[in-house]
C-alpha cells in the first residue's frame, strides 16, 4: 500500500530551522566546501485555522490548502535536505576534474590575500543547540530551506591555489572590488518577478511605476493612451508600456515577459513582468527563475481576490512555483483599494490571510512585506499626495511602493562559480549580429570571452554586453544581461541553451535522479507518467521513468522503495528521462544541460508539470549521460 | 490491408498472406511480424552475373524473396522543418495524395533458395505498398496476432483526422487512423520573444514567418482533401491556434485555394490544449468536439481506459494495479476487470514472454474482463489492470512469499 497522507502529516510551522554563519569559500565550486550546517530542531506543532467572525475568508482554507502548505514548507525545509550525502562523492570528483583543467590553463596562481576579503565572517557557528536569532541573511536562508547538511568530514584535498589565466584573474579581481563597493558608491542590482492572477493589475501597477520613477515619458503614455482609447481598451492604457505585442494589446492580457528596469533611490532594479493567465505559465516560470525577488500583485476587488486565491486561480500557483525556484523575498501590492474605497478592514483581511500562507510556503516573515496601492490611479507608488490618497493617508503611514522595493536584498553573487548563462531569449543584433539575453547563474563574463552554446557543438565570441540598458564590458553571477555574439550561426542559438566556458561545460542529461516534493495533485504519479520538465526557459517533454523511494521530509531518511504511486505532498527520489517527441519510430532525445544542486543551485532546480498543472518541484540529484 | 490467402490450422500452424495500402497497414505489418517468423516480399536485388567474355555485368532485378526473420524496423517521417530553410517555405505543393510517410524493413536470412540469391545470404526486404507479403509464425499464430489480422483487414481508410499541434514557433502535423497516430512532420520557427531591448517587431516578423510556414507544412501533410478526413483540428495552448486558424482561411482565401477554404471551414475545429507537446493530442481526442464528430478511434478509446485507470488509482488504490508482477499476481486472482496493455509487449517479448502474455489476455476474456490494447502505451511499464474488487498488494505478495516457501519447505521435506 502506498503511503497516505493521512497518517504521516502533521501541519507544522517552521521556525527557521538552521542559522549557520558560513560564508562561501572564494573557491567554493572548485574546492570542496568545508561548510558545516546545523540544523537546529525544527518546531512543529498543529496548525489550526481558527474561525472568528469577519474572516470568513479563512474558511476557504480547506484541506487542500493546508496540503499545499505542508508541500511547501517541505520543499524548502526537509525534503531537499540529504541532498549533499548523495552527491558529495561526485562534486569531489568534479572538483579535482576542474583543478585539473584550471592547472592546464595559463597559469598564474590567485593571491592568496583574497580569501579574507570575504564580506562574512569565516567561521562557521556551532550552533547545535538553538538558533541564534540574527537578522536573516539571504543566503543563510536560501540554504536553510533547503536543509542542506554538509558533513564535516569532508574529504581533505590539499588546497592547491586554483590556476586560472592571468585576464580572467584581473576579471575577477576588478569584480569582486566592485562587488564589495555594491551598494557604497552606486546602486545595489536587483530582479524583480511581478506575478499574480490574471488581471491583478501587474502590468497596470509598472507602467504606472515606470511613470511615477520618470521612466515613462509623457509621449509615450500620451500615445498609449489614444492607443488603448482608440482600441476600445483604455483601461489597459498604462498596461501597454509592458503589453507591446498587438495580440497583447488586443486581448488586454500579458502573455510573455516584458524586461524593464528602473531606479530607485538605492536600487536599480530589473523588472520581469509576467502573464497573469494559466496558459502562459511556462513564460512565467522563465521570468521567475531570472529573479531575485518577487512582487505578487493581488486585486482587493471583492470577489476577485478568493477568485484569484482557489482552486484555478494563480496566486497560489505563482507564490508556490516561485519559492520553489529559489525566490525568497516577496512583496505583496495589494491592489486595486480605489475599488473598495480604500477599506482599511479590507486591505487587513487579505494581509491577515496571505501572511500565514506566505510563511508557511517559505517565505521568511521578515521578507514578506505588504503595501496597499492602487496601481490606477498611482497612489502609494511612490507617494500618496494629492486627493485619490486622502482616505489611505487616513490609515496607512507605512512604507510605499518604492520605499519596499528600495530594500530589497541582492542575490549573492558567486563570481568564482564556473559560468552559467541560461538563454531565456535569442534574437537579431545589430547588423549580423545576433543577440541572447539570460541572467548569469554564476561566473562572470567578459567582452571577448569565447563562449559554448550547450547542447552542440558550437562557440561564440562576446562582442558587446548590455546591463540594465547601459553597455559594459563585463557582468558577473546574478546579472541579468543581453550578450551580443559574433563567430556564429544564429540558427545554433536557441532559448533554453546554456552559454559556459569551453573549459568548464555544463553537463548534458537525457536521465537523471531528482528530489521531489510532490503538489496538491488528484491524479498520483506512478512509473512511467508523461510530464513536462522545466528547466529555466526550457519546457521538454519527460517521463518519470522510475519511483525510486519515498523520502521523509524531516530526517531524509528512505520511507520506502520502489513505490507503486506518489501522492501529494509526498517527497520522493525519482529517474526522470527525456523523452523522444516524435510518437512512432526511432528518434533520438536531445539531451539538455543540467546540473546537480550541490554543485550549482540555479542550475539545479526543476518543475514538473502535467495537463496545464504544476505537479511537483525538485532538485537534481545525479546526471547519467 | 487486404487478405490475399490464408491458411491457418486450427493449432495455428500455417499461412497468410496479405497486402498492405498505406501506413497504417504497415503499422499492423510491424505488430505482427518477429524475430523467427518466415516472410516472403518482392524485393529489389542487385544481381550480378559473368556473361560469356567474362565481363561482369551487374543488374536490378525484381524478385521473390523469403527470409527468416531476424530484425523489424518501422519508422515514420517525422523530422524537424527548421523554418530557416526554403524548402519548407518555397514549394508549396498543391493538396497532396496521402503521401507514404512510414517505411518497414525486414531483414534476416534467405530460406528459400532462389536462382539470383544464395540460401543464407543476408538480405533486407523493404516492404512495399499494393505488394503480398506472406508471413508464417515461427510459433504457429496465436490470438493476438489471429485478431491483429482481423482488425487490420476490416475496410474503413486511411487517417479519419488530421491535427496540428502548435505552439509559439513550432506545430507538428499528426494523421490520426483507427490504429496508429503518425507524426507526419514537424516545423520549429525560432521566435524572438518579446523584450524590451528588441521591441515586438522582430516577435511579430517571425510569428507572421511561423504562420506562413505552417501554411506549407499543413498543405504537405495534411491530405484535406480526402473524403476520409472527418476533422482538422487545430490545437494549442493560449491563442495561437485561432491566429493559426485565421491565418490558414485568409491565405486560402488569398491563393484561391477553394478546397482548403471548404474543408477549413466545414472540417477545422480549434481545441485548446495545455501544452504544445505533441501528447497533447491525448486532450485533443477527448475533447468534447472531437468526441462528438468521431466514431470512437483506438486511440480515444485508449485514453478513456487510461482515464480510467488513474480515476480508479486516484480513488480506491485496491483495485488499480500495474506493472508485469503484479498484474499477473491479479489475473491470478481473477481480479481483473479491465487489462490495459502494450502492444510493444507482444512485439518486443522473447516467445516465452509472449506466450505469457497471451495466455493472460485469454484468461482475462475468458473470465469477462475487457481488453484493451494499446498501440503505444508508455506509461504504467505498459501494463495495468483495473481489479473488480479491492486487494492489497502487500498482503498478495506476502500470500505468495508463504506459498512459495510452503512449496520449498515440502520439497525439503521430500527431498531429506
Ligand atoms: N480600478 C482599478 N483598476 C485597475 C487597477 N489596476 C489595474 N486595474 C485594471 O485591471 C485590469 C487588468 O490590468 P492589467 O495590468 O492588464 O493586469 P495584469 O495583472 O497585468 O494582467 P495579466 O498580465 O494579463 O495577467 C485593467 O483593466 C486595469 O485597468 C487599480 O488600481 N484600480
Ligand atoms: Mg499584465
Amino acid at each position: 500500500m502506498g503511503p497516505q497522507l493521512g497518517r504521516t502529516v502533521h501541519v507544522v510551522i517552521v521556525s527557521m530551522p538552521v542559522s549557520h554563519h558560513h560564508h562561501r569559500h572564494p573557491f567554493h565550486s572548485i574546492l570542496p566546501v568545508q561548510m558545516t550546517l546545523w540544523p537546529t530542531l525544527v518546531v512543529g506543532h498543529p496548525w489550526r485555522i481558527t474561525e472568528t467572525g469577519d474572516q470568513q475568508l479563512l474558511l476557504k482554507l480547506n484541506l487542500t490548502l493546508i496540503v499545499w502548505i505542508i508541500v511547501v514548507i517541505c520543499a524548502d525545509y526537509f525534503v531537499f535536505g540529504f541532498v549533499v550525502r548523495y552527491t558529495a562523492a561526485r562534486e569531489r570528483e568534479k572538483a579535482q576534474k576542474r583543478l585539473e583543467a584550471a592547472a592546464s590553463r595559463t597559469v598564474s596562481p590567485m593571491p592568496k590575500g583574497k580569501k579574507g576579503s570575504n564580506p562574512q565572517p569565516k567561521t562557521p557557528v556551532r550552533s547545535g543547540a538553538a538558533t541564534p536569532s540574527r537578522g536573516v541573511d539571504q543566503r543563510a536562508l536560501d540554504i536553510s530551506a533547503l536543509n542542506l547538511t554538509e558533513k564535516e568530514e569532508k574529504p581533505q584535498i590539499i588546497e592547491e591555489p586554483p590556476k586560472i589565466s592571468f585576464a580572467r584573474e584581473k576579471l575577477l579581481e576588478e569584480a569582486k572590488k566592485a562587488l564589495d563597493a555594491e551598494g557604497r558608491n552606486n546602486k545595489k542590482n536587483v530582479s524583480l518577478v511581478v506575478i499574480g492572477h490574471v488581471d491583478a493589475g501587474k502590468s497596470t501597477l509598472m507602467g504606472r511605476l515606470l511613470y511615477e520613477l520618470g521612466r515613462l515619458d509623457e509621449k509615450t503614455r500620451i500615445a498609449n493612451e489614444r492607443g488603448s482609447n482608440k482600441a476600445g481598451k483604455g483601461s489597459f492604457s498604462w498596461a501597454w508600456s509592458l503589453d507591446g505585442t498587438t495580440e497583447e494589446r488586443e486581448r488586454g492580457i500579458t502573455m510573455d515577459i516584458a524586461l524593464q528596469s528602473m531606479v530607485t533611490p538605492h536600487r536599480q532594479i530589473t523588472i520581469l513582468d509576467a502573464p497573469g493567465h494559466k496558459d502562459f505559465i511556462p513564460n512565467m516560470i522563465s521570468g521567475a527563475s531570472q529573479a531575485d525577488c518577487a512582487l505578487l500583485v493581488v486585486d482587493a476587488t471583492t470577489g476577485e481576490f478568493e477568485a484569484g486565491f482557489n482552486r484555478g486561480g494563480q496566486t497560489r500557483e505563482h507564490i508556490l512555483l516561485v519559492r520553489s525556484l529559489g525566490v525568497s523575498q516577496v512583496i505583496v501590492a495589494v491592489n486595486k483599494l480605489d475599488q473598495t474605497n480604500w477599506d482599511k478592514s479590507r486591505y487587513d483581511e487579505i494581509c491577515d490571510f496571505l501572511r500565514p500562507f506566505l510563511t508557511q510556503s517559505g517565505y521568511h516573515s521578515s521578507k514578506t512585506k505588504f503595501v496597499p496601492v492602487s496601481a490606477m490611479q498611482g497612489v502609494n507608488l511612490a507617494t500618496r499626495e494629492g486627493d485619490d490618497g486622502k482616505v489611505l493617508r487616513s490609515w496607512y503611514d507605512g512604507p510605499s511602493l518604492v520605499d519596499c522595493l528600495d530594500q530589497l536584498e541582492p542575490p549573492t553573487r558567486d563570481i568564482y562559480a564556473p559560468l552559467r548563462i541560461p538563454i531565456s531569449n535569442v534574437f537579431k543584433g545589430q547588423g549580423s549580429g545576433v543577440a541572447v539575453s539570460g541572467r548569469l547563474c554564476g561566473g562572470v563574463v567578459q567582452v571577448g570571452d569565447r563562449l559554448r552554446v550547450l547542447p552542440g557543438d558550437e562557440t561564440a565570441i562576446v562582442k558587446t554586453i548590455d546591463f540594465e540598458e547601459e553597455n559594459v564590458s563585463w557582468a558577473i553571477a546574478g546579472s541579468n544581461v543581453t550578450i551580443y555574439l559574433t563567430a556564429i550561426d544564429p540558427v545554433h542559438l536557441n532559448i533554453g541553451s546554456v552559454l559556459c566556458y569551453p573549459n568548464e561545460l555544463v553537463p548534458l542529461a537525457t536521465i537523471f535522479t531528482a528530489r521531489v516534493i510532490v503538489f496538491d495533485i488528484q491524479i498520483p504519479i506512478t512509473t512511467g507518467t508523461s510530464v513536462e520538465l522545466f528547466h529555466h526557459s526550457r519546457d521538454v517533454p519527460a517521463t518519470i521513468a522510475n519511483l525510486i523511494a519515498t523520502i521523509d521530509r524531516a530526517t531524509g531518511d528512505i520511507v520506502k522503495k520502489k513505490p507503486r504511486v506518489l501522492t501529494k505532498g509526498i517527497s520522493a527520489e525519482v529517474q526522470l528521462s527525456l523523452r523522444t517527441t516524435s510518437l512512432s519510430g526511432p528518434s533520438v532525445v536531445r539531451p539538455i544541460p543540467l546540473e546537480p544542486f550541490s554543485v550549482n543551485k540555479d542550475m539545479g532546480r526543476i518543475l514538473l508539470r502535467r495537463g496545464g498543472e504544476t505537479i511537483g518541484a525538485g532538485i537534481v540529484l545525479e546526471i547519467f549521460g | 490491408m487486404k487478405l490475399v490467402s490464408r491458411h491457418v490450422d486450427k493449432h495455428g500452424a500455417g499461412h497468410i498472406t496479405l497486402r498492405p495500402e498505406d501506413d497504417e497497414d504497415m503499422w499492423h505489418l510491424y505488430n505482427l511480424i518477429q524475430k523467427g517468423d518466415s516472410v516472403g516480399a518482392t524485393t529489389i536485388r542487385r544481381v550480378q552475373k559473368t556473361s560469356n567474355t567474362g565481363s561482369i555485368d551487374s543488374q536490378r532485378v525484381r524478385l521473390n524473396l523469403t527470409v527468416e526473420v531476424n530484425k523489424v524496423e518501422f519508422s515514420s517521417y517525422a523530422a524537424p522543418t527548421s523554418g530557416g530553410d526554403t524548402s519548407a517555405s518555397g514549394e508549396a505543393s498543391g493538396p497532396s495524395a496521402n503521401p507514404a510517410t512510414t517505411s518497414l524493413h525486414i531483414s534476416g536470412r534467405v530460406t528459400v533458395e532462389n536462382p539470383h540469391v544464395k540460401l543464407g545470404a543476408f538480405h533486407t526486404l523493404d516492404i512495399e505498398t499494393d505488394r503480398n507479403v506472406r508471413i508464417e509464425k515461427a510459433d504457429g499464430w496465436d490470438s493476438i496476432a489471429l485478431n491483429r489480422v482481423e482488425e487490420a483487414i476490416l475496410p474503413g481508410r486511411g487517417a479519419e483526422v488530421g491535427a496540428v499541434v502548435c505552439g509559439e514557433g513550432t506545430a507538428a502535423f499528426c494523421l490520426l487512423s483507427e490504429h496508429m497516430t503518425l507524426v507526419a512532420g514537424r516545423i520549429s520557427v525560432s521566435i524572438p520573444r518579446k523584450a524590451a531591448a528588441s521591441g515586438t517587431s522582430q516577435h511579430e516578423k517571425a510569428l507572421t514567418k511561423f504562420y506562413g510556414t505552417l501554411f506549407d507544412g499543413f498543405v504537405r501533410h495534411i491530405p484535406f482533401a480526402n473524403v476520409g478526413l472527418k476533422a482538422i483540428v487545430i490545437a494549442s495552448p493560449g491563442w495561437v491556434k485561432d491566429a493559426v486558424f485565421d491565418y490558414m482561411l485568409q491565405e486560402a482565401g488569398r491563393r484561391g485555394d477553394k478546397t482548403l477554404q471548404k474543408a477549413l471551414k466545414e472540417k477545422g475545429v480549434k481545441v485548446h490544449t495545455s501544452s504544445p507537446h505533441v501528447h497533447s493530442l491525448v486532450e485533443v481526442l477527448q475533447s468534447p468536439q472531437i468526441v462528438s464528430q468521431l466514431k470512437e478511434t483506438k486511440f480515444a478509446r485508449e485514453g478513456i481506459a487510461l482515464d480510467k485507470f488513474h480515476k480508479m488509482l486516484s480513488s480506491d488504490e485496491l483495485r488499480a494495479w500495474y506493472g508485469p508482477d503484479h498484474v499477473v499476481l491479479a489475473a491470478d486472482r481473477g481480479a481483473i476487470g479491465t487489462l490495459l496493455i502494450s502492444d510493444e509487449l507482444f512485439r518486443a517479448s522473447d516467445p516465452e514472454t509472449r506466450k505469457k502474455y497471451v495466455a493472460l489476455v485469454e484468461a482475462v476474456q475468458q473470465k469477462g474482463g475487457e481488453v484493451v490494447i494499446f498501440s503505444k502505451l508508455n506509461q504504467l511499464t505498459g501494463i495495468a489492470a483495473i481489479l473488480t474488487f479491492p486487494l492489497d498488494i502487500e498482503v498478495v505478495e506476502a500470500e505468495e512469499r508463504e506459498v512459495e516457501e510452503e512449496r520449498k519447505r515440502a520439497e525439503d521435506e521430500e527431498g531429506t
